[in-house]
């Protein structure tokens, strides 16, 4: 049987959502930037057991420097939301606490996991300084470009929507 | 000096004169003979003098023979108008059709470019259906124009733009894409128009025409190659609602076999 679900990426320009997208539906990164604008929508699915699929119909927001600036019909029936952050780039995670509190306390029911990307581009003693703040938020260090826990990334989410 | 001296004398003045005054009068005519005999030389000295008065009477048409010319075409404009219209029709007429689809070009360009900009949902359609029919592209494109007919059917979640049922004759589109686009167009058109009640209703995109019709936690998407108009739009509603409430679809909706088998018995055929 296979299950459609609605995932939307969030989180502010540049961070990698459009990349993570790629990585995952196509397999493939490039470093060129291009602002998405509006919505794009792909599908890719996966299996995740005999006889059991999840079809992830994935919705690619254009970025917004602050959550609730996010048009909210984009946001409405959605299954699970990813948020994305720029590792590299302290001013994305900066307010990470407030934006993740803003989508549990609007969307409670809707499961979340949070990203940070281009752990590629970071080392061990750069993440170091941020373990607290990074310790209960986040779930996941994720790379686009070298497509590091992508797939691990989608898979865990099948299992925790079906 | 005797007589016959003094005649003499005199005779030699007057003859004198004479044979001068002769021989200027026949050179005169010589000259004249000769400007009369060629032509050339004529006309060089005529033309100048015509093409001025020509020059003055162009000027002058207005003045003169305006009035007459005037009165003489509203005449017979009046006594053919028929003629006149058919005359002048062809070029007004081509005038005004290309003025308008000019502006209509421009309007659909802006509207294309928007929606291309926003939505990544370029030629999803006859793309696809190229692919999987091997006809190029434009001969679709002709092929399209001749008749209307549906090409697919889907009934979507509201919000999240799920599909819970979907039928097409030929399965050339991805329907979760489209309902994912379609959904994701509604949202931002209605959210632009704000007011709740108003609904997003029709879509055009290249030569497909995509039909919404709302009910209360699904919409139903057709789409549709071919004229689409009013009255089409019109019987195609009747339809739809004619297959949700014979159906009952609000209370199978979970069950996407069981929908699916209903759309596709509802809808293979043209007939609305
Ligand atoms: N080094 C590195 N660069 C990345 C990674 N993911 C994205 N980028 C680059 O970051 C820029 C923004 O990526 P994009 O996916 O468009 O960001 P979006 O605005 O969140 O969609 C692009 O130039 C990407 O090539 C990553 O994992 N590592
Ligand atoms: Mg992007």
């Amino acid at each position: 049987m296979i299950t459609s679900k609605k995932i939307v990426l969030i989180g502010h320009f540049g961070v990698g959502k459009t990349s993570l997208i790629r990585r995952f539906v196509e397999n493939t990164f490039s470093e060129d930037y291009k602002v998405t604008i509006g919505v794009h929508i792909s599908k890719k699915t996966i299996e995740i057991a005999e006889d059991e699929s999840v079809s992830f119909i994935i919705w690619d927001l254009e970025g917004q420097d602050d959550i609730k600036k996010t048009r909210v019909s984009y946001l409405l029936g959605t299954h699970a939301f990813i948020y994305v952050f720029d590792l590299s780039r302290p001013s994305t995670f900066e307010n990470l606490k407030n934006e993740v509190n803003y989508l549990h306390e609007n969307y409670s029911k809707t499961p979340l996991k949070v990203v940070g990307n281009k752990v590629d581009l970071v080392n061990k003693e750069y993440l170091a300084q941020y373990n607290d703040k990074f310790d209960d938020l986040v779930d996941l260090f994720v790379s686009a470009k070298n497509g590091s826990r992508v797939e691990s990334l989608f898979s865990k989410l099948a299992k925790e929507l079906i | 000096m005797n007589q016959d001296e003094k005649l003499s004398i005199i005779k030699d003045i007057l003859l004198t004169d004479e044979r001068e005054f002769t021989s200027s009068i026949e050179k005169k005519i010589k000259s004249l003979e000769k400007t009369i005999n060629e032509k050339e030389k004529l006309s060089n000295k005529v033309d100048p003098i015509i093409d001025d008065k020509l020059n003055n009477f162009i000027k002058e048409i207005p003045k003169t023979l305006g009035p007459t010319i005037t009165k003489t075409l509203k005449e017979e404009i009046k006594n053919s108008q028929d003629a006149v219209v058919e005359a002048l029709f062809p070029i007004i007429g081509k005038m005004i059709k290309r003025y308008i689809q000019h502006e209509m070009k421009l309007l659909s360009d802006k509207i294309n470019t928007q929606v291309n900009n926003t939505f990544s949902f370029k030629g999803i359609f006859r793309k696809a259906k190229s692919k999987a029919s091997g006809v190029n592209e434009s001969d679709l494109i002709l092929q399209e124009l001749s008749n209307t007919k549906i090409e697919q059917v889907i009934i979507i979640e509201k919000g999240s733009g799920i599909v819970l049922a979907e039928f097409s004759k030929n399965k050339t589109t991805d329907e979760d894409m489209v309902a994912g686009m379609l959904t994701a167009i509604k949202s931002f058109v209605e959210d632009a128009f704000k007011k709740e009640s108003q609904n997003l209703q029709h879509i055009d995109y290249d030569l497909y025409h995509i039909h919404l019709q709302n009910f209360s936690s699904f919409y139903i998407a057709v789409v549709i190659s071919g004229a689409y108009n009013i009255i089409y739009q019109d019987k195609l509603e009747d339809k739809i609602l004619d297959f949700t409430s014979k159906q009952k679809v609000s209370d199978i909706l979970n069950n996407k076999e069981l929908i699916t088998q209903k759309l596709e018995d509802f809808f293979n055929n043209d007939n609305i």
